[in-house]
């Protein structure tokens, strides 16, 4: 029972390096050289999952190191290592870097372990630790007022859909006599189990910002710091979309309502995601409308309740937060507003056209990681014959290529307003973004160990 | 042995890296590295022809293993029926940076783009297998946004986006056509021979997915009611991108009826028949219709391509063995003789700054030889025995009255378009070519070296194909022949 504790050891470095960071007034290099040591922490972590077998259950059954949880993990940490590098090179708004790569590298400890939980108390506890050191970076800019009215917002909602997932929970409990995931049982529990489940699904729902429970990331995301946007708005999403995706293996077969419920979630999620992030002018508004849909595309993976479908779900989501990161840190270099990129192309060329490729993928074109992702997760709809699912995923994927354009617009043939971007040089920050850039190629062209780490895929 | 194929489509992709990394200042280096790439990888073409054996049927395929987890595999091989096209493919895309000889905003920028599509283009048709399909059909989207959106007319960036979305629009849609081949039981592959050759999926079940499919290959023909992208994005893109858009990017569409539809929908393709039919006829006489009323010169070879690409469509409906020959003979047919008129009105508007046809008169006393060359390639446009834009239409409306799937009517009605194409094409001639010269054409200088240079190969081959039937059917007709076999229709 009590074996294979080493498949904790990614987890344990994190958190080592986000407590090494935290306290280590005197690492060499002071703040910078901090976040470098828990980027490098963070990587080694990744790289140690990445290559680290799968196991069975452990702790009495409470986690599983199996495949998914692998890729899953994989991603948490490889994408919170680019993130803490980038940090480390550009700095953090002002503020000190450490601190921020410290929470960051918190809520990827929660992260990681969520992607292995199977059971209801290990799930809240590190969705939790993975979601309260967010609350912070939210809010990283401590003079900006809106930016700590956007992080308290997030922060009463959050724990406001927080309370009604626990409360859901408690009646889970309380019908199946167990907090394990393998031993939830809904069947014969009438009303009472519909309300625990909407319960809980509400409460995950609305911390993956599916429609209609989005309503706080656009006022959240547009108040904050873009780089802390970057963080919160893509990684803890891989996890969130894992452990959804676990639970519902264990209690849809009970309840075949539970699949129509994600399907509307999945159907608002697209509509409104994509028409709403047509007219912003800000980018963090528009990526957080576009990260409300590709919520919805997540959702539509999850609908049809299949393995495959989770399976396709979990590689969305690192196919999402990929370009979805580096966009927002972009964002962060460059300014807040469209308008800020304008003449990019002639500004910085190399950037200009990695954010091409980022933004292709977020569409969808081959032969990007995105367009693997919406490969595998349209194949789940369509196996499961969810053509309406699949239709809307299919308009909207049009409509949202309306909106990335804009961008790419923007850079290639706006007219420059004023002056932006900073114009710091950093070559850490330059490393990162090649990172995403390579990660957003290198998923789709190789995405073949990828799946074979995650189980065959529309076998 | 040497892997041609890929070699070939991959070759410009080489050549974009080389031409985005050059030095900013040498502005002419990028198009003579443009254009060494595209005669290299025209040459590899002519000997990948000349070893063909037109007997042999699929061949040159080149086979590994891509994604095995998902069945995804690289595939590529060439048949009867993608050997014009890639020849097509290889041969515009010099031409078409020849006739890009002068661009000098952004250089190195442009050629990038236009190697880029090239490989699409060229891997287009030879891919085998679905997913490797899917990947190139999209990849020529990007750059050709950028060409138009970049270096093209006034309203370019509308055009640009226009021909994006609707395109993307189509292709997802096939997307989901190509997942449902995948995922059905009788199907279950990429492979997209397998599946071509495979029988047993339910005709109820091939209805939408040919449904789907057509959805993706109508937007890019494009066909009436889905063409309105097309005139915005020829007339706002440079020469070069309206040569390549509708020389090749036009032919994917046709080529995936082709190539996709027919072969592994055989029943959804006979019962979508008269649809089929019916919209290339709509297309046929709206497309010739509409050219008669332009009063832009650019506008009225993007109607006429409408026009033209209902024929194909008219023959790949028929499902006969004329009507499919017509169909490919058509194809690359149109994509030589257009590319010559869009070439021309490039040439013309250089020199009087106007496309509009009013203001062009009299060019046969100014520049006899741009007035020469247009009304050549207005004649082989109109379907002028004799040329090759006569044999794929005659063909194809053999083809279609002897098909019992495509009522008489269709083909009447069809072959009062070729009347009205010869009518918009002659008066065209007479308004420009005839005539006292107009203050616009009044000193322009006739077509140089270069330029004649350009057209001439494309004289050579519309001459040679409309006199010599055999020298494009000898490659269609086998292959044409083995496709109607595996339809379980001879």
């Amino acid at each position: 029972m009590l074996s294979g504790y080493w498949h904790f050891v990614p987890e344990a470095l994190v958190v080592a390096g986000a407590l090494a960071v935290l306290f280590g007034e005197f690492l060499p290099g002071r703040d910078k050289g901090a976040a470098y040591i828990a980027a490098a922490l963070a990587g080694a972590a990744a790289l140690l999952v990445a290559v680290g077998g799968t196991g069975g259950p452990m702790v009495f059954g409470q986690v599983e190191p199996d495949s998914v949880a692998r890729f899953a993990r994989t991603g948490v940490a490889g994408l919170t290592a680019v993130w803490a590098l980038w940090v480390a090179g550009r700095g953090m708004s002002d503020e000190r870097r450490r601190d921020a790569v410290a929470l960051a590298l918190f809520a990827a400890a929660g992260g990681m372990l969520l992607c292995m939980a199977r059971d209801l108390i290990v799930m809240y506890i590190a969705l939790e630790l993975s979601t309260m050191p967010a609350y912070i970076l939210m809010g990283y800019r401590r003079r900006d007022v809106s930016g700590l009215e956007g992080a308290l917002k997030y922060f009463l909602l959050s724990m406001l859909t927080s309370i009604v997932m626990l409360y859901g929970l408690s009646f889970l409990y309380g019908i199946s006599g167990s907090t394990a995931f393998a031993e939830l049982s809904i069947e014969g529990a009438g009303v009472l189990g519909l309300v625990a489940v909407l319960l809980t699904l509400v409460g995950l729902l609305a911390k993956m910002s599916a429609a209609p429970f989005h309503y706080w990331a656009p006022d959240a995301y547009a108040g904050a710091a873009p780089a802390s946007v970057a963080f919160v708005s893509t990684v803890p999403k891989i996890a969130g979309i894992t452990v959804i995706a676990r639970l519902l293996s264990a209690i849809a077969p009970d309840m075949p309502t539970l699949v129509t419920l994600v399907a509307v979630a999945s159907v608002a999620s697209m509509l409104l995601g994509n028409l709403a992030a047509l007219p912003q002018s800000d980018l963090r508004r528009l990526m957080a409308y576009s990260g409300v849909a590709h919520t919805g595309y997540l959702l539509m993976a999850l609908a049809p309740g299949t393995d495959t479908g989770y399976a396709a779900a979990v590689f969305y989501a690192v196919a999402y937060a990929l370009p979805s990161m580096a966009v927002m840190l972009v964002a962060a270099e460059e300014g807040t507003e469209i308008t800020d990129l304008a003449q990019l192309a002639a500004r910085r060329p190399w950037l200009a056209w990695s954010v091409v490729i980022w933004l292709l993928s977020l569409i969808g074109i081959p032969p990007l990681a995105g367009f693997f992702g919406k490969l595998y997760l349209f194949g789940a709809a369509v196996d499961s014959s969810l053509w309406l699912l699949v239709v809307l995923g299919i308009l909207t994927s049009v409509v949202s290529a309306g909106y990335y354009f804009r961008v790419v617009r923007e850079m290639f043939f706006g007219e420059p307003v004023g002056v932006s971007g900073e114009g710091i040089a950093s070559p850490a920050a330059t490393v990162a973004l090649v990172a995403l850039v390579a990660g957003t190629v290198v998923i789709g062209l190789g995405a073949s160990p990828l799946l074979r780490g995650l189980g065959a895929l529309l076998g | 042995m040497l892997p041609l194929l890929t070699i070939i489509v991959f070759l410009p992709l080489v050549g974009a890296a080389v031409t985005a990394l050059l030095p900013k200042e040498r502005t002419d280096l990028p198009r003579l590295v443009a254009l060494v790439v595209s005669l290299v990888d025209l040459a590899l073409v002519l000997w990948l022809a000349a070893r063909f054996d037109v007997a042999a049927g699929l061949q040159f395929i080149e086979r590994a293993r891509w994604i095995p987890e998902a069945n995804i595999q690289y595939f590529l091989g060439v048949d009867g029926i993608s050997l014009p096209l890639l020849f097509l493919s290889a041969l515009l895309l010099p031409i078409a940076i020849l006739a890009s000889w002068k661009v000098t905003e952004r250089p190195s920028f442009y050629f990038t783009m236009i190697l880029l599509l090239a490989v699409g283009m060229n891997g287009v048709f030879v891919a085998l297998d679905f997913v490797l399909f899917y990947v190139f059909w999209e990849l020529v989207l990007v750059p050709m946004y950028f060409l138009i959106a970049v270096w093209g007319g006034p309203r370019r960036e509308y055009a640009a986006i226009k021909f994006f979305l609707y395109t993307l629009f189509g292709s997802v849609f096939m997307l989901v056509g190509i997942l449902a081949l995948y995922l059905h039981p009788a199907g279950g592959t990429f492979d997209m021979t397998v599946l071509a050759a495979s029988t047993g999926l339910p005709a109820s079940f091939q209805w939408w997915v040919f449904a789907a499919f057509f959805l993706g290959f109508a937007v890019k023909v494009p066909v009436f009611p889905f063409h309105t992208w097309l005139p915005d994005a020829h007339v706002e893109a440079p020469t070069a991108g309206s040569v390549l858009l509708a020389g090749i990017l036009l032919k994917m569409g046709t080529y995936g009826f082709v190539r996709v539809s027919l072969p592994m929908l055989p029943d959804a393709a006979e019962s979508w028949a008269w649809f089929v039919a019916l919209l290339g006829v709509i297309s046929i006489l709206y497309g010739a219709a509409v050219a008669f009323a332009q009063t832009d010169l650019k506008k009225l070879v993007a109607y006429s391509s409408v026009s033209h690409m209902g024929f194909v469509m008219l023959g790949i409906a028929a499902g006969t063995p004329e009507g499919l020959n017509g169909a490919v003979a058509i194809m690359f047919a149109h994509g030589v003789i257009t590319g010559m008129l869009f070439l021309l009105v490039g040439m013309v508007y250089e020199r009087t700054h106007t496309r509009t046809i009013a203001d062009v008169s009299g060019l046969s006393k100014q520049a006899p030889v741009a007035a020469g060359m247009l009304a050549f390639a207005s004649f082989a446009s109109l379907g002028l025995p004799g040329l090759a834009g006569f044999v794929g239409e005659f063909l194809s409306l053999v083809g279609a009255w002897r098909s019992e799937l495509v009522a008489p009517g269709f083909v009447v009605a069809a072959a009062i378009g070729v009347l009205l194409a010869a009518a918009y094409m002659l008066w065209m001639v007479q308004r420009t070519v005839l005539g006292t010269p107009s203050s616009a054409v009044e000193g322009i200088t006739d077509l140089n070296r270069l330029e004649i240079g350009i057209l001439v190969p494309l004289v050579v081959i519309t001459v040679v194909m409309g006199v010599y039937w055999s020298s494009i059917l000898r490659y269609v007709d086998p292959a044409v022949t083995a496709l109607l076999a595996t339809m379980g229709a001879v």
